[in-house]
C-alpha cells in the first residue's frame, strides 16, 4: 500500500521531512505539493536514497511525487538511464553533516580564511559519499548566495541530492533572503534538530 | 560544470601570487575558479585558478609582467 502525504502550503524543509519519516515506514510513498522547490527538494532526496521517483503535474501549480521501489531498484533505474553518477551508500549508518558557520575557515587571517572555504566547499564535491546535509549559518549563510563564488559548487552538491539548509534569521540579517542561489531558508528547530541527529559533524 | 568542461589550471610559486592575479582577474572581469591544486599535479596544501582555455591569451596578457605565474597546463 501506498503512502500519501498532502505536503500543500508546508514550508520547505517541512515536505522533505514528513516524506523522509514516511519513507522509512513504507516502500512506496506519494507525496502532494504545490511548489517547485518541494518538487526538486523531494526528487533529490528519493534519488539520494536510491529509490524510483516519478513526478505528475497536476493543474494549479500541485505536482504528484511518487516514490516507490528499493534502493535496489532506483539504482537499477538510474544505470538503465546512464546516469549512475551517484555512488552513495543508502543505508548509512552515520549521517554527515557539514556545520559552516563562517565564510572564513579558521581564525586569524580573513583574506586566506576566504581562500580556504572556498577551496574547502569546493573539495566537498569530491568526497564520496558525499555528505547528508550542509547547513549555513551566520556570516557561513554569505556562501549560498546568488553572487558567491563556491554557488556553483553548491548547486552541483544540491543536484547530487546533498541538503542544503540556510538560516533564514542570518538571511534575514544580512538582507538576501531574497538572494538565495542554493539550498532552502530553514530555521533553528530544522538546524538543530539536524546537528543533533548527525553521526558525525564537521565545522570547517 | 559536468565534468565535461575542459580547463586548464595556472600554477602559482605561493598563495600570496595566486591572489594577486585573482585580483587582477577579477578586476579585468574575467571569469576563473579559485581551486585547491589537485591532487593529481601536487600533494601540496596550495590553491590555483581553473579557467576555460578560450581565456587564455586574455589571462596571459592581464597577468603578463605584474604576477609571476609557474605554470599553466590542463586540469
Amino acid at each position: 500500500m501506498s503512502k500519501i502525504i498532502d505536503a500543500k502550503g508546508l514550508a520547505c524543509p517541512e515536505p522533505v521531512i514528513l516524506t523522509k519519516k514516511a519513507l522509512e515506514q513504507k516502500d512506496d510513498v506519494t507525496v502532494i505539493v504545490d511548489d517547485d522547490i518541494a518538487v526538486g527538494n523531494i526528487k533529490r532526496l528519493g534519488v539520494k536514497l536510491g529509490r524510483v521517483v516519478s513526478i505528475e503535474k497536476k493543474e494549479g501549480g500541485i505536482s504528484h511525487i511518487h516514490i516507490s521501489g528499493t534502493a535496489e531498484a532506483g539504482k537499477k533505474q538510474a544505470a538503465e538511464k546512464g546516469t549512475d553518477t551517484l555512488h552513495y551508500e543508502s543505508c548509512s549508518p552515520a549521517a554527515l553533516v557539514v556545520a559552516v558557520s563562517s565564510d572564513r575557515m579558521g581564525r586569524g587571517n580573513d583574506e586566506l580564511g576566504y581562500v580556504l572555504i572556498r577551496s574547502f566547499i569546493h573539495t566537498l564535491l569530491t568526497l564520496n559519499p558525499l555528505p547528508d546535509t550542509i547547513i549555513f549559518y551566520n556570516t557561513g549563510v554569505k556562501l549560498a548566495a546568488r553572487d558567491s563564488e563556491v554557488i556553483d559548487d553548491l548547486m552541483q552538491l544540491e543536484e547530487a541530492g546533498v541538503s542544503i539548509l540556510v538560516c533564514g534569521t542570518c538571511t534575514n540579517y544580512f538582507g538576501i533572503s531574497d538572494a538565495l542561489g542554493a539550498g532552502c531558508i530553514s530555521n533553528m528547530y530544522d538546524i538543530a534538530g539536524t546537528m543533533a541527529g548527525a553521526g558525525r559533524m564537521i565545522t570547517p | 560544470m559536468t565534468g565535461v568542461e575542459k580547463y586548464d589550471v595556472i600554477l602559482f610559486a605561493s598563495v600570496s601570487h595566486a591572489l594577486r592575479a585573482e585580483k587582477i582577474l577579477k578586476e579585468a572581469g574575467i571569469p576563473f575558479k579559485l581551486i585547491p591544486v589537485p591532487r593529481h599535479i601536487s600533494s601540496d596544501c596550495g590553491v590555483c585558478i581553473r579557467f576555460s582555455p578560450a581565456y587564455r591569451k586574455q589571462i596571459e596578457e592581464a597577468l603578463a609582467g605584474k604576477v609571476d605565474v609557474s605554470e599553466i597546463r590542463p586540469l
